[in-house]
């Protein structure tokens, strides 16, 4: 009725109505999922990115003293504020309680505590520490504080002492006579020297030369460079000649030994196999037999080689040895003396560890920004390239680098062929009708089932059934040990295979499917049959589709872990599948994956506090891997395309 | 300046080595755990090669790792395959030949063992090989770290039957004399998954045989549940010593109420009431010595080294007397073996 009403209101709907109509919300409400998900995995990359690259970053060492004298010193590995209960601050030492109770008061109850890495677990029991401020009286970086990560035991937080070099007694005529000899002769060199003393538990400790009368358990002279200093500029003198050393002594261990071992096991293997077709000569027909005779004969030649080869490796196992021992006995000689700061309520204490032991020592605190970035790349070095030391919590994770690699690139092998082939059935032979549907909905259906499942059905059915039929056929010999019979790098590439064929197979489907028909009929009108067309006309432009799929697949098995645990994926198995020894592949193995390697480190670890970084630094690098692996395949794609785009209607 | 910072050291080392047994004395008075002296050395002996092949326990995951990692040292040729994803695995994998360690952090129950029986004939043996103390882990700051629990009262925070027969069914920390902000927060329980020998020792020392209640959150592994108690403040849960970290506190146990609680530390392991050994099984037919393989990795976990190993996983190292029966029953005489 007021008309100055009407036209505004009118205008309004008209309004909202073009808002719709142009689109307006369901651009904010798609901008919107976009930008969440975008979020999510940003977020998620970031944190792993940032816990997984801080890790192995060197961090300074602090020196902390509380009022009633215990010392802490390690890295700072995490901060966290807190409450503490009335009672918490009644049980501190009275030293203590006063400044806690001022502090408090200050703060409005508010305390704050760091975690501190102490290392030196062989003396202290722990390896971390909680330290809360008001416990903090002084705090300090000493410029000698010098971390070493040890092959054993962890770290060791301490200052050093002195850089030893023994002179070990022969062991054989007088001790007291020989290191009498030995200090005589050392006198003239200009440094200190000291007598080394076996303790209790075998540990080596020093002892001055006065005492040359009254010790026991002479072991060594030492000769000595005192001071913090010099000890460090022993270590840096020495220690890549002991690290080579010790590199060689490894090299020894695995690939000198390891074949000496295989040949012997092959050898041990045929003479079983004589053994076995005797046996079954006899059975057959009957001991006395012609038959009988001639496999008696083999398996005499058999255990005569076998023989031969057995003294053969007994001997080259004690040239190795000898060998071995020969490089442990050089490396041995070059210890750091060092003192810890004081663990907790402990007073310091002395220990020597050998150069051989020590896998990198740093002064932390003295470290330039260059130092650092040395120190840095150094741990990711070994990270990437070494074996796993100390149950998995220490060193590298190249075997479950390589394991995961070759399995995901077995995997591929096995699903791509076959996903191909089936959807080419589906789409181009196939007559459409209820039992392709059928088909259809059962392969989607296969994409859904949980993956645990294919690894008890991968168990079940390569292992125990595949497998052991194949170990009866071909492997008798080394029965009862199963060969194929157990989990392995084989049954789980093809348990992989199965659970990401649906991926590959609908994956091709679609790239086929859109292929114009127009090609096709083309195709056969110039008189080409139809697999000539498929080969010719569909596959190559179906190429990038099909490498899609692929590219699902691999990042689809790579990451999964479940049914890994059933078929062959195993907390420690440093033997790779692929080795310098014959037949070369080994894909019976079991082997170690990223994935389990971090489940393990995650939830098995003993010393969880240090493994946690590692977590992150191992998912960051699976993330790499598979990263790397579709950024392969979708280059491979991108030059598939460029190879057809000209062809394309 | 060296002069005094290293005079002192090596004089006090001096003199603390030349009085050799007072110098073990110092140690065994501190935190450090000493293993038993008079456990011969391991000396290598010569034809020894194959794989260890362990499945069973996740307790003793990382020292079967440790040990084989030592074994390595000695015999670089051995192979080393290691699972570990509950004592319940054990046996089955000894039996199917899958395995030829079977390490277990409980004794095999008797279906167990007569299901080896059945195959075999005989019975497998067990290796006494560390000793655990099965600690119940709660938040670090959790007051009733200093008060301690009876077994009773454990029973009635885990379990829904109370077989340990204390009166009432335990849900918050109040109900436990804890006052404050603790009092009305409510308890929350982690454990370990039904395939464990953990779970089953928990079971039947610390819940007298009863069951679980619903509300126990199953961990994978026993970092896990670890890991579980630190970042929950009124959590708590229960794995073995050599999992503690400096996140948690091992709450001190009492066998009954009234008792006082002992906490789990290296000098009570007598006394304190969830102490348990931690076995390697083999198979062993009677009257036949095991294989050159299998008699090494055994006579290695029970030397000094082996035993170092056990103290650097966080357990306690076994007494000689205990070494020597275990390795008698396995055939093997610790004087004349180590010769």
């Amino acid at each position: 009725m007021s008309t100055p009403d009407q036209p505004t209101w009118r205008r309004r709907r008209r309004a909202r109505s073009t808002l719709f109509a142009a689109g307006e919300p369901m651009i904010w409400l798609t901008g919107g999922a976009l930008a969440i998900c975008t979020v999510m995995v940003a977020g998620l990359l970031l944190l792993v990115l940032r816990q997984g690259l801080i890790t192995f970053w060197p961090a300074p060492v602090v020196e902390i003293t509380t009022p009633d004298g215990r010392v802490f010193m390690g890295e700072i590995t995490r901060r966290e504020s807190f409450r503490p209960a009335a009672e918490v601050v009644d049980r501190l030492p009275p030293a203590v309680r006063e400044k806690a109770r001022a502090e408090l008061a200050a703060s409005d109850g508010v305390a704050h505590r760091e975690l501190v890495r102490t290392g030196n677990f062989r003396l202290t029991q722990s390896h971390f520490a909680w330290v809360s401020s008001f416990e903090v009286e002084n705090r300090r970086r000493p410029p000698w504080a010098l971390v070493l990560e040890r092959l054993e035991w962890g770290r060791f937080y301490g200052f050093p002492q002195a850089f030893v070099e023994m002179h070990f007694l022969s062991g054989e005529g007088d001790p007291r006579q020989e290191a009498r000899r030995l200090l005589d002769r050392l006198a003239g060199r200009g440094r200190q020297l000291r007598l080394v003393v076996r303790g209790s538990g075998r540990r080596l400790a020093l002892a001055g030369v006065e005492h040359l009368d009254d010790a026991t358990e002479l072991a060594a002279v030492a000769e000595i460079d005192g001071g913090a200093q010099a000890a460090w500029e022993g270590f840096r003198r020495h220690h890549d000649a002991v690290r080579q050393r010790w590199r060689r002594r490894r090299a020894l261990e695995k690939h000198d030994v390891g074949e000496v071992n295989h040949a012997l096991e092959r050898a041990r293997l045929e003479r079983r196999a004589a053994e076995l077709e005797r046996e079954r000569a006899a059975a057959r027909h009957g001991a006395g037999s012609a038959a009988y005779e001639a496999a008696q004969r083999a398996y005499e030649a058999a255990q005569r080689a076998y023989e031969a080869k057995r003294v053969e490796a007994e001997a080259e196992l004690s040239r190795i040895r000898a060998e071995i021992e020969r490089i442990n006995g050089e490396n041995r000689r070059l210890q750091l003396l060092m003192t810890t700061a004081g663990e907790g309520a402990t007073p310091p204490q002395t220990v020597l560890v050998p150069l051989d032991q020590i896998v990198r020592a740093y002064p932390a605190n003295q470290l330039s920004a260059g130092g650092k970035a040395g120190v840095y790349l150094a741990r990711w070095g070994e990270f990437l390239l070494d074996e796993p030391r100390e149950a998995n919590s220490e060193g590298g994770v190249f075997p479950a680098i390589f394991g995961t690699v070759t399995m995901t690139l077995l995997m591929s092998l096995a699903v791509v062929p076959f996903g191909v082939l089936a959807a080419l059935y589906l789409r181009e032979y196939a007559r459409a009708g209820a039992v392709i549907s059928a088909v259809r909905i059962a392969i989607n259906n296969l994409a859904g089932v949980p993956s645990i499942v294919f690894g008890v059905f991968g168990l079940g059915f390569f292992c125990y059934v595949v497998g052991a039929s194949l170990d009866q056929l071909l492997f008798a010999a080394s029965l009862p040990n199963p060969t194929y019979g157990k989990g392995g790098l084989l049954w789980a590439s093809l348990t992989l295979a199965l659970l990401t064929l649906p991926v590959v197979i609908v994956a091709t489907e679609e790239a086929v499917a859109a292929v114009p028909s127009s090609m096709r009929e083309g195709s056969y009108a110039c008189g080409a049959s139809k697999w000539q067309t498929i080969r010719r006309i569909v596959l190559p432009r179906a190429m990038p589709g099909i490498i899609t799929g692929m590219v699902l697949a691999i990042a689809r098995g790579a990451g999964e872990v479940a049914p890994l645990m059933l078929v062959g994926a195993v907390k420690l198995a440093p033997e790779l599948p692929i080795d310098g020894i014959f037949p070369y592949v080994h894909p019976e193995r079991s082997f170690m994956h990223l994935g389990f390697h971090i489940y393990d480190v995650g939830f098995q670890s003993q010393n969880s506090e240090a493994a946690k970084p590692m977590v992150f630094t191992t998912t960051l690098l699976l993330i790499a891997i598979i990263a790397l692996l579709n950024l392969t395949t979708i280059w491979l794609r991108g030059r598939l395309r460029k190879r057809y785009a000209g062809s394309q209607f | 300046m060296f002069k005094t910072r290293f005079a002192l050291p090596a004089a006090a080392l001096a003199a603390a080595l030349l009085a050799l047994p007072a110098f073990a004395q110092v140690q065994a008075d501190s935190r450090q755990v000493q293993v038993d002296s008079r456990l011969p050395h391991y000396r290598p002996a010569s034809g020894v090669s194959g794989t260890i092949k362990s499945v069973g326990s996740d307790t003793l995951n990382n020292l079967m790792t440790l040990w084989a990692e030592k074994f390595k040292e000695f015999y670089p040729n051995v192979q080393v395959e290691i699972e570990g994803k509950g004592s319940s695995t054990a046996p089955p994998a000894l039996i199917s030949g899958a395995s030829n360690f079977g390490p277990m952090s409980r004794e095999m129950k008797q279906a167990e063992i007569d299901e080896f029986e059945k195959v075999f004939g005989y019975k497998p043996t067990p290796v006494h090989t560390a000793i655990d103390m099965l600690a119940v882990y709660v938040h670090k700051d959790n007051p009733i770290a200093h008060a301690g629990l009876s077994l009773p009262q454990v029973d009635a925070i885990f379990s829904s039957t109370r077989k340990g027969g204390y009166p009432t069914d335990v849900t918050t920390w109040g109900q436990l004399g804890l006052d404050g902000e603790w009092a009305n927060l409510p308890i929350s329980l982690y454990g370990r998954n039904s395939a464990s020998g953990t779970y089953g020792f928990f079971k039947s020392k610390a819940l007298f045989k009863g069951d679980f209640k619903d509300s126990v959150k199953e961990q994978p592994g026993s970092s896990s549940v670890v890991q579980g108690v630190a970042s929950d403040r009124g959590g708590i849960g229960y794995s073995g010593i050599g999992y503690k970290t400096a996140d948690v506190a091992a709450v001190p146990l009492a066998r009954k109420d009234g008792e006082s609680p002992v906490p789990p530390t290296p000098a009570n392991v007598a006394s304190y009431p969830l102490a348990r050994f931690l076995y390697v099984y083999v198979n062993k037919k009677p009257g036949t010595d095991l294989d050159p393989l299998r008699r090494e990795f055994v006579k290695l976990i029970l030397s000094r080294e082996g035993q170092e190993v056990v103290v650097k996983d966080g357990y306690l190292p076994v007494s000689y007397e205990i070494a020597k029966k275990t390795l008698a029953s396995v055939g093997i005489d610790v004087d004349e073996a180590y010769r």
